[in-house]
């Protein structure tokens, strides 16, 4: 992934039109399955082909106007563009919302995940606990703990999608891990 | 100070949070590893990229294609030239 930022600042310089197709293509292999992971996880699956192309397309557009120097900063932004799309979406129909992924299909793409990189005891150990983590969760706090841990959304992110100050969220989230590990120990 | 460590008690103990938050984020990079193992990029997905950065190049092409030049007007030589329109 270091290469990624490489990418996004050539595409930004680029001017042709084969180079900029090539460095395009390059750029959303790597970043596709985590927003299509996204995408999916956040609305359901026949709305969210539908999302997906329009959270790509807009991606896009955009790519050249991208500011930032890290690849957090670029994941950052393509995130911000795909939580956009996925609420607009919702907004128009609500019954689009896809509940909380189920235990059986996060163990599964775990499971899938070994494929990729082996895994140590230690790592299926944390990965058993984590999942412990969100079972044992109200609804509300797993939404919180899944999206600043999971997803990987700072407090700032989700204080602005929430409409809560920074600070509430932080304290939200630091309440919401502590009583998921008082449940689970 | 003689039996207290200067350093703050807060900054010695260990953050009670840190093996849980570390778990829930590897489970987030083994998710992501394990989606994308199972759904590997579509060529719509590339399809519909290729074709914005096209569109895209080419209306840059006809933003960037110097106009035909209109009749100079003879009389009001003092009118600034007009500036292209600047992409936001």
């Amino acid at each position: 992934m270091e290469q990624l930022i490489k990418l996004v600042k050539t595409y930004r310089l680029s001017s042709g039109l084969a180079e900029r197709l090539r460095l395009a293509e390059a750029i959303f292999h790597l970043i596709e399955p985590d927003l299509r992971a996204f995408v999916f996880s956040a609305i359901k699956p026949h709305a969210a082909k539908d999302v997906l192309q329009e959270v790509l397309i807009s991606i896009t557009k955009s790519l050249k106007t991208f500011e930032g120097s890290s690849k957090e900063q670029f994941l950052a932004w393509c995130y911000q563009i795909a939580r956009r799309r996925i609420y607009d979406h919702i907004r128009k129909k609500a019954s689009d919302r896809l509940q909380p992924m189920p235990h059986d299909e996060l163990l599964d793409l775990v499971d899938t995940s070994e494929q990729a990189a082996p895994m140590t005891a230690a790592d299926r150990h944390d990965l058993e606990y984590a999942l412990s983590l969100l079972d044992s969760s109200k609804p509300e706090c797993r939404d919180y703990l899944w999206n600043h841990y999971v997803i990987g959304f700072d407090y700032s992110e989700i204080a602005e999608e929430q409409n809560l100050n920074y600070d509430n969220v932080r304290m939200k989230i630091g309440r919401c891990l502590d009583e998921a590990q008082s449940l689970v120990s | 100070m003689l039996g207290r460590s200067p350093i703050p008690r807060f900054l010695t103990m260990p953050n009670k949070h840190t093996d849980a938050e570390a778990a829930l984020k590897k489970l987030g990079d083994h998710l992501r590893l394990g989606w994308a193992k199972k759904h590997p990029v579509s060529d719509k997905s590339i399809e519909s990229v290729k074709n914005t950065v096209r569109e895209q190049w080419e209306q840059e092409q006809i933003t960037e294609r110097p106009s035909k030049p209109a009749p100079a007007p003879a009389k009001d030589k003092s009118r600034k030239p007009v500036e292209p329109d600047r992409e936001g």
